[in-house]
């Protein structure tokens, strides 16, 4: 048997320590805001020179699921994604923090990351040439609508005054055009400003709007950072397997979204949980507790951003088209290593694809002990350092990770900036998420609505570009669920409790 | 304030310069940093990425490739002269951005800042399609767009680009009226032609290159065949008067002293004489080209003119 | 009249002012573009937040809201950390960024410090700090291969 002979080649004790060694470099990377999964990838293609192929991708892989995941962690104890895919994770993650379980939103950020992850994979290994397809299927206007999609989560996001969210929202898109447009190339909202042409970079923005407001308030107050009642409570695996096992089906749901969304190269880990995020929100039937700790969202959000990795590579090895960014470097240092993408990849260089294939899912499984371990040292990093070092050494963190981006103190002082205007919004009732949803979103809207519009335009039917196309018509079907499911939810309920009355 | 910056820095580089004039005569002695100032994964990245082993080859340095992305380059080429001038730092540069975009607004550089040491290659423009479009050549396409005006729709990277200028000339030339729907970047644009939401594209040869089993080049901007694609016409033939594409070089800020720029040029010329990245980069659709740093200034005085002229045709400067 | 448990709210009418105020700025740029492609996106959204702006503020005067209740706080050590942080940026490209990050560290100790300074403590913890910075600094540099800010400083 053929795969039985890819997966002993993959098996080799170098190839495990390859992968180890990617997921243990690339969850430290991960979990320093700043640091993301695309620039660990680049520092190491000229390393991946003198490589096999398939060893050269079994690394990057490792290094680039790890971090995905490490990215939970700053989320998590310190309210700041790690890389932008955990951008969700905050929103339960944190609470679960402040309310002591942090160690436990760790240990489930940790199996969520592994499901998702196996998720992604194994639909790379069987169904990626057909699965290939969606990325193609998807224009202009889809993103539009996935864009549009992603912001009505707005409503569940501002926190009791939806004008506020909106308005939030408003400013994080307005944010986004700043600086020479991607496509248009004209200079906007700069007002003269060197500093501003680069624009907003996103990773330096979601530092500033989440990780300065908790430091601006861990100076103020002598109080600790996060309430811990026993350290040393080991890694309630056995609570967080359990919680796992009853939401078996957000994981599996948050994880075919995750691969879906990651095939599409317009989109990313950020949308993919954030779209997980909404659905396993929408379908819970506590969804009150959303945003106040519930490890629901924690699940969702992580297995969808680490199935993107699988996902991501569809396209990019069936294609030639990268899925997320970390995909678009692997496939520039393959390329120079002389390997064509594209099916025959598949068919006629099997010893790459499939070794390296069965060397993402030997990574992605040893995340589970690397990873918990990992986390129980950060965890016990952030509760037991005395405060007096927590804040200079996260606030360090911030300018470092901030300046490495793309190497510009800009960047930094842009980040110091919103970070002050997002703790003064923030006491006024304006939460940081609707703004990073809009500045995130903004360029993926603008973009689809453009070109959607242009093409439209030529062909003399813009109404059937925007409401014609069938996946188009099923992410608007999606966004009207979004909107007014809770309305109608909550009048079902009335009537129910009103027939029952119990 | 510039000028006070270049009194204070022009006699303490000079004194380095004679401190390190024996260190020179060995450059380079250390790693030398190249920043991209775009993404990673971009063509500009994978170039540099195809120079970096043969750097370390000839030269036993290595490169260090770090990106600096923001407004279309602008915001690395803005910080270019910011820099140390000791030659450990480039950047690379590509043609038109650093014309037309100065030329757009103020974006925190003019083209004259830069120094430019050497375009090592261009990827020349093309027309492409899908492998099983109706336009099997460039003259199907024209008589459709002629009985059709406006209804043909080209996917290409960004405006006021390679891309986008050639579309407009082309479009004059022939007497014909497309659609230029803009993307990203070139990344984007095949992925938009590939899922038919466009009927062709303003691509570049490396397209044809990396995508072979599904498009189809209808005509190449070059002087000459790509050897890539020997049956693949140059728009010459056709009698359209394009060649064009988008030049990639290099550019140190400008308190290099000569000696190191001189020394650079001849360093990049070498690795462009070499058989196997010749191979290599037209293996993936790239086009070499030999500007050093002397025959720079013709160069880019032709440029200018051509790449203002067509980017006023064009509609993106005023 | 506003009472101890319930208020106006000030602070979102003030903020929704400075937002529209933003939106009109940022309204009158869009004028200024020279491509078509680029104004309608901008235009449409600043065109949103002003309605959304002055929705809020007449919902606000009409609305009281819950008075938030905040207990002890320090704001000079707020103002300090972001100021000591603005500072470390601002300096980085002279003093370089080992040095304005070595210094950003002590003054934010100093600034998150509650307890009282003994001598254990007075020894440990610019030891650790040191060591943090320094181990970031390497790591960055030296692995991650990020060209930091060596500062004009020190190479003239």
């Amino acid at each position: 048997m053929d795969s039985l002979a890819y997966l002993l080649a993959a098996l080799t004790p170098y190839h495990i320590a390859l992968a180890i060694g990617g997921v243990v470099a690339g969850t430290v990377v991960g979990s320093l805001p700043g640091l993301t999964a695309t620039m660990a990838v680049a520092v190491l293609i000229p390393i991946t020179f003198s490589m096999e192929p398939a060893s050269a991708l079994i690394l990057m892989g490792a290094i680039y699921t790890g971090a995905i995941y490490g990215g939970a962690y700053a989320a998590i104890l310190l309210n700041t994604p790690g890389t932008p895919s955990a951008i969700a994770t905050t929103f339960d993650g944190y609470p679960m923090a402040k309310r002591g379980d942090g160690d436990l939103a760790i240990t489930l950020a940790c199996i969520a990351s592994v499901c998702g992850g196996l998720v992604g994979a194994l639909f790379l290994l069987f169904l990626a040439p057909p699965l290939a397809n969606v990325a193609l299927a998807f224009g202009p206007v889809e993103y539009f609508w996935l864009a549009i999609l992603g912001l009505t989560l707005i409503s569940a996001l501002s926190q009791g005054n939806l004008l506020k969210g909106l308005i939030g929202a408003c400013f994080g898109l307005l944010l986004s055009c700043i600086g020479v447009a991607e496509i248009s190339a004209d200079v906007r909202l700069t007002f003269g400003s060197h500093t501003l042409l680069g624009g907003i970079e996103v990773v330096s923005a979601l530092i500033g709007l989440y990780c300065i407001p908790v430091l601006i308030d861990l100076v103020a107050t002598p109080d600790r950072h996060l309430e811990v009642e026993d350290v040393s409570r080991g890694f309630r695996l056995r609570e967080a397997l359990g919680i796992s096992w009853r939401s078996k089906f957000n994981l599996a749901r948050s994880s075919v979204l995750g691969t879906l969304v990651g095939i599409l190269p317009g989109a990313g880990g950020s949308i993919a949980g954030l779209v997980a995020y909404s659905e396993a929100r929408r379908a819970s039937k506590q969804q009150r507790h959303f945003g106040h700790g519930a490890p629901e969202g924690v699940q969702a959000t992580e297995s969808a951003n680490n199935a993107t990795v699988g996902g991501g590579f569809i396209p990019t090895l069936v294609l030639g088209i990268p899925g997320t960014p970390p995909d678009a470097v692997i496939l520039g240092a393959l390329l120079i290593q002389g390997v064509r993408t594209g099916p025959n990849l598949f068919t006629e260089h099997g010893s790459i694809v499939y070794v390296f294939i069965w060397g993402l899912l030997i990574a992605t499984v040893l995340m589970l002990p690397t990873g918990l371990f990992i986390g129980r040292y950060a965890y016990r990093f952030i509760v037991t350092v005395p405060k007096a070092l927590l804040v200079p050494t996260v606030a360090f963190m911030t300018l470092i990770g901030t300046y490495a981006i793309r190497n510009s103190v800009s960047d930094v002082v842009i980040m110091i900036v919103l970070g002050v205007v997002g703790w003064i919004l923030g006491r006024l009732g304006f939460s940081a998420s609707p703004i990073v949803l809009g500045l995130i979103l903004g360029s993926i809207a603008e973009q689809g609505f453009v070109q959607g519009w242009i093409i439209g335009a030529a062909a003399d039917n813009l109404w059937g570009e925007f409401f014609g196309r069938p996946i188009a018509m099923a992410i608007f079907a999606f966004i009207l669920l979004s909107l007014f499911s809770p309305l109608l939810l909550s009048r079902f309920r009335v009537k129910r409790e009103i027939a029952g009355a119990d | 304030m510039l000028t006070f910056k270049r009194l204070i820095l022009a006699p303490l580089c000079a004194v380095l310069l004679m401190l390190s004039a024996g260190a020179i005569a060995e450059y380079p002695e250390k790693p030398i940093s190249y920043v991209i100032p775009f993404g990673p994964g971009g063509e500009s990245d994978i170039t540099a990425r195809h120079q970096q082993p043969f750097f370390k080859n000839k030269f036993g340095q290595d490169l260090v490739i770090s990106y600096k992305p923001g407004g279309g380059g602008a915001v690395g080429w803005a910080q270019l002269n910011e820099m140390p001038g000791d030659g450990y730092n480039i950047m690379g540069v590509n043609l038109p951005h650093i014309i037309v975009k100065p030329l757009q607004k103020d974006v925190g550089f003019k083209t004259s800042d830069l120094a430019l040491i050497y375009m090592f290659h261009y990827t020349p423009d093309a027309v492409v399609v899908k492998a099983d479009s109706q336009f099997k050549t460039l003259k199907d396409m024209i008589d459709y767009a002629k009985k059709n005006p406006g209804k043909l729709t080209f996917s290409g990277s960004g405006k006021g680009t390679a891309n986008h200028l050639a579309q407009v000339t082309f479009d004059k030339l022939a007497g014909i009226k497309t659609t230029y729907v803009a993307f990203k970047g070139t990344g984007a644009s095949v992925t938009a032609l590939l899922g038919k939401q466009v009927g062709a594209q303003w691509g570049y040869t490396s397209v044809g290159a990396k995508h072979s089993d599904k498009v189809r080049l209808l005509a190449v901007a070059m002087e000459q065949r790509h050897p890539r694609f020997p049956d693949v016409p140059t728009f010459k033939e056709l009698g359209f008067d394009i060649v064009s594409g988008a030049y990639r070089g290099i550019a140190m800020p400008s308190s290099t002293p000569e000696e190191v720029r001189v020394k650079l040029s001849a360093m990049i010329g070498r690795i462009n004489a070499d058989g196997e990245f010749k191979k290599r980069m037209e293996n993936d659709g790239f086009a070499l080209v030999d500007v050093d740093y002397k025959g720079m200034k013709a160069f880019m005085d032709e440029k200018k003119a051509g790449y203002a002229a067509a980017a006023k045709e064009a509609g993106v400067i005023k | 009249m506003p009472t101890e448990a319930q208020c106006r709210d000030t602070g979102g009418i003030i903020v929704a002012a400075i937002f529209i105020f933003i939106g009109v700025l940022a309204l009158w740029d869009t004028f200024d573009y020279t491509d078509a492609d680029s104004f309608v996106f901008p235009r449409t959204v600043a065109g949103a937040m002003i309605v959304f702006c002055i929705a809020l503020i007449a919902w606000s005067l009409v609305r009281p809201i819950d008075a938030a209740t905040r207990g002890a706080e320090s704001t000079p050590r707020r103002v300090g950390l972001v100021a000591a942080m603005l500072v470390a940026a601002l300096l980085m490209p002279y003093a370089g960024f080992l040095l304005s990050g070595l210094l950003a560290f002590a003054a934010i100790v100093w600034l998150a410090m509650y307890d009282p300074w003994t001598r254990r403590r007075l020894i440990v913890y610019p030891l650790v700090g040191s060591a943090i910075v320094l181990g970031f600094y390497f790591l960055f540099t030296r692995v991650l291969l990020v060209p930091l800010p060596i500062g004009r400083l020190f190479i003239g």
